[in-house]
């Protein structure tokens, strides 16, 4: 099962990424609406930064359940 | 024919009518149901305008200010009351029909009210009847939470109440609409933000809502929240701090999320997270904007009660709430786990669903008014939005549990969810019955244009392979996670120790030095004729006392000192004698004479 999730994974990544190439945002405003795939950049680096952003804040802010008890 | 009535009235009524029927079994699910019927069918005869207008002391109370944007909204919150009546129909408490019942009524009354008291005075029967929707749940944690979800909800109905006393005094009784900057509208502002879980007046939303009720947090994660945004959509619109609020909520919201192991409160951190995408269309403020927002709240009302119904669902059957408890659900209770990733693709705004059309809607208008950083911000929430719910749906149904035992829902419960599944998909589908209800009819958004899909769907693809290239990173974790909230607690228990240590010992002594003063008055007062004689022996004694110090001590002054502490004690415990100071009556009468005569001479010198 996981084998054929991941073959459907590449297979998608292999169809959808060069397909950013052949679409053009309709109503391109920045800079960035104009690089192509550029949502695949915006997927990886969102969740690098969220991942970063959550072991910071649960580094000085996580505590024991029973912590307002 | 007869005059529809403000949906709000036939909750109300239906509410009251639960327990005076006394209704068993079989009669009384047919009549929850039916409430809610009636009341949608009602809906479809209100017409636009304003009706169930009543003078009451000077002013027009509105009932029922009818316009596209109440319609629309009111569409919406009938629907998922009948759906949210629907899954919980299994409850037999009638006290939580009647809490649900008057809450939802309240919220079609804040919708449908067209002035500001009677807009307050359902403001306020909603705080009311949706705290019991948590106290019913009958745990310590749930009546601790109850009562901080009441404290923060009266200091937001205050701050309204104040907010409209002060712009009806500057500006005279003007009917629901959009507000002026000035005092009177930011403490309506705080009122409304608290409601729609503005940060940091959030902290009552993720604390209260995982202590609900099972069927209670269904209704919960419906009304109060997007009431706040409804009256924003009415009084602040295009407000830029209201859009920029809009885009904190959003990154604030998925950032805690992804921290929480309890499946109820990231569902409730993710309502703030999905409110935040609401209130920046709105804020942004143009037609786009407006309608993006009010179409992200339909469509957030329907996947995230679908969210709320399968986390229910799983509470329910497994009695389970953590992830770290959970997994290997998807073989036991299939009916949920399908739900369970409807949902979430349609809240991470998956081609296909509802989400995808009312997210992209503000996104775009973002970027079409200028705010690039609230629109990354914005792409920024979406990203997390996806690898939240890929972690939810992950850790509850897929991975692997050899130790949980559970069984498919209810089917009153799985038939709410597949209806509620449905119309995540059928708006995905065919989002033109969404539009149509819209505030700007006139407004032409495409959603599925290649961009678009192709953009969503790489997103998805590249978040979704940094979350299992780092799935240890992105596992829960027993414990808490901080918010805003220790700050109001530490705060509340510095109260109570000032009031408990340094206020209360004041109390002590100044109650220990009046009730010595009050004993000696009461002594005194035995024997009045006396005071004279204990002053001298007190002034005596004091003396005596003071040159003990400065002089010595000889035998004879002590002695001296204990004859003048046993003569006090002596003339203290003397008892009054009305003989012993008794005079001749010839005497008293002498001194009033002499009284009138003096009182007479000074009249008769003044005159």
């Amino acid at each position: 099962m996981v084998r054929y999730l991941k073959r459907l994974f590449v297979i998608l990544v292999i169809v959808f990424i060069p397909a950013g190439f052949f679409t053009e945002h309709e109503h391109a405003v920045y800079l960035w609406h104009r690089i192509p795939s550029v949502d695949a950049i915006f997927g990886v680096l969102g969740a690098l930064l969220l991942l970063v952003a959550t072991k910071i804040v649960s580094s000085f802010a996580s505590r024991r359940e029973d912590f307002y008890d | 024919m007869i005059k529809p009535v403000p949906p709000a009235f036939i909750f109300i009524l239906g509410a009251m009518l639960i327990p005076l029927l006394r209704l068993r079994g079989n009669l009384k699910q047919p009549y929850l149901i039916l409430v809610s019927v009636t009341a949608f069918i009602d809906l479809l005869y209100l017409e636009p305008g304003t009706s169930w207008v009543y003078r009451f002391l000077g002013y027009d109370l509105v009932f029922a200010q009818v316009d596209r944007l109440s319609l629309a909204i009111g569409y919406i919150f009938v629907i998922i009351g009948f759906l949210a009546i629907l899954y919980s129909l299994h409850v037999k408490e009638d006290g939580q029909h009647v809490a649900a019942f008057l809450y939802v009524g309240g919220s079609l009354g804040v919708v449908f009210a067209g002035d500001y008291f009677s807009l307050f005075a359902f403001w306020e029967i909603m705080a009311v009847t949706s705290v019991f929707l948590i106290w019913y749940r009958r745990e310590k944690e749930s009546l601790d939470a109850g009562f901080r979800y009441v404290f923060m909800h009266i200091f937001g109905g205050c701050s309204l109440l104040t907010g409209i006393i002060i712009h009806i005094v500057s500006q005279g009784f003007t009917a629901v609409g959009p507000l002026e900057s000035d005092l009177g509208s930011l403490f309506i502002l705080i009122g409304f933000g608290l409601n729609a879980a503005f940060i940091p007046l959030h902290t009552w939303l993720p604390d209260s809502y995982p202590q609900g009720t099972v069927t209670g947090s269904v209704f919960l994660s419906v009304y109060t929240t997007k009431t706040g945004v409804y009256v924003l959509a009415r009084c602040f619109s295009g407000a830029d701090v209201v859009a920029y609020m809009g885009g904190i909520m959003a990154v604030y919201g998925v950032l805690y999320a992804l921290l929480q192991n309890d499946t109820r409160k990231l569902l409730s951190y993710h309502i703030i997270s999905q409110v935040g995408y609401m209130v920046a269309g709105i804020g942004v403020g143009t037609a786009l904007g407006v309608n993006g927002g009010i179409a992200h709240l339909v469509n957030n009302i329907l996947y995230k009660s679908l969210l709320f119904m399968c986390m229910g669902s799983v509470i329910y059957m497994t009695g389970k709430r953590k992830l770290t408890e959970l997994g290997g659900l998807a073989k036991l209770m299939p009916v949920t786990c399908i739900a369970c990733i409807i949902a979430s693709l349609s809240i991470s705004g998956g081609p296909g669903f509802n989400g995808f059309v009312s997210k992209g809607m503000v996104i775009s208008s973002a970027a079409g008014v200028g705010k690039p950083i609230l629109e990354l911000m914005l792409i920024l929430a979406s990203v997390g939005t996806f690898l939240s719910f890929t972690k939810l749906c992950y850790f509850t149904f897929f991975v692997h549990n050899e130790g949980i035992r559970a069984k498919e829902a209810p089917f009153n419960m799985q038939l709410a969810m597949i209806l509620t599944a449905f119309l995540c998909v059928f708006i995905g589908v065919y989002p033109r019955v969404l539009f149509s209800v819209l505030p700007y009819h006139r407004v032409y958004y495409h959603p599925y244009t290649p961009s678009h899909v192709v953009g969503v769907l790489q997103l998805f693809l590249l978040a979704g392979w940094v979350f299992m290239a780092a799935k240890a990173a992105f596992s829960p974790h027993a414990g808490i996670v901080l918010d805003f909230d220790y700050f109001y607690r530490m705060t509340c228990r510095g109260i109570v120790w000032l009031c408990m240590v340094p206020l209360n010992g004041f109390r002590v002594k100044a109650q220990a030095f009046l009730s010595r003063e009050v004993t000696s008055i009461a002594s005194l007062s035995r024997n009045p004729i006396s005071i004279p004689a204990i002053t001298k022996q007190y002034v005596h004694l004091m003396t005596a006392q003071i040159l003990k110090y400065n002089a010595e001590i000889s035998q004879n002054r002590k002695r001296e000192l204990e004859h003048i502490r046993s003569r006090l004690r002596e003339i203290k415990g003397m008892a009054y004698n009305e003989n012993t100071y008794r005079g001749p009556m010839g005497l008293g009468i002498l001194l009033a004479l002499i009284f009138l005569f003096f009182y007479g001479l000074i009249y008769f010198l003044a005159s």
